[in-house]
């Protein structure tokens, strides 16, 4: 448990396989899912073309906090979402890819795919069955249920399920 | 199931804002709902396996 209280898995790093392509050699590289922490934040700033305030996420008691990384490469953040654990399910209040994984000229692809697998995987053991819920930006519900299988749930709300949670689960992660 | 890739020119972001009280009710009335439904269809494949 950590300094505010908020379980975070009692794992140290999770690795998933076949997870992120780099875009130019098209090579796929292991990734590892680990707790973010204080000492991360220093990587997160604005003046480094991070949009969110990831410092400020870690500070809120309610949130937990992971960052994406390829395997023997921890110093180089791929990616950083936020979740909270709902009576019933994860939510995702953000989610947010390095600045050099964005854009036409993004230098890895899979890194939203890899985070919100994640968010899946802590649903099922949170024994929330693998229920996700996240509010998407409204162009991107279409790109969200194509490459995630996500539903429309409400406005801009989507979910995934069981099925798909299961799937996104199975294929990210080798236990 | 291949890598899960969006597309080279889509960035994905969520909006960041929390559920509110009304869309926490209502994913919960859709989870249980679901799990009936669920339950209901084990109990339906046990008769007709019977």
């Amino acid at each position: 448990m950590n300094k505010r209280g908020v379980k975070y898995l009692d794992f140290e790093v999770d690795k998933l396989t076949k997870s992120i392509e780099n875009v130019a050699t098209g090579d796929s590289f292991v990734t590892e899912i680990s707790a973010f922490k204080q000492s991360d934040t220093k990587f997160t700033t604005k003046s480094s073309g991070w949009l969110f305030d990831w410092k400020k996420e870690l500070a809120l008691s309610d949130r937990e906090v992971y960052k994406l990384t390829i395997q023997n490469n921890p110093g180089i953040l791929q990616g950083v979402v936020s979740f909270t654990l709902e009576n019933d399910h994860v939510y995702m209040p953000l989610i947010e890819s390095a600045p050099f994984n964005r854009g036409k000229n993004k230098v890895y692809l899979g890194v939203p795919g890899n985070l919100v697998a994640f968010g899946c995987r802590l649903s099922y053991q949170k024994g929330f069955g693998g229920f996700l819920s996240f509010h998407a930006k409204t162009k991107l519900i279409p790109h969200y249920h194509k490459t995630l299988g996500a539903l429309p749930f409400s406005g801009q709300l989507m979910i995934i399920g069981p099925l798909q949670s299961e799937k996104l689960v199975s294929h990210y992660f080798k236990s | 199931m291949g890598l899960i890739k969006e597309p080279k020119d889509v960035d994905f972001f969520v909006d960041p804002r929390l559920l509110s009280k009304t869309e926490k009710e209502a994913i919960s009335k859709y989870i249980r709902d679901y799990k009936k439904k669920m339950i209901k269809g084990k109990r339906r494949k046990k008769k007709q396996a019977a």
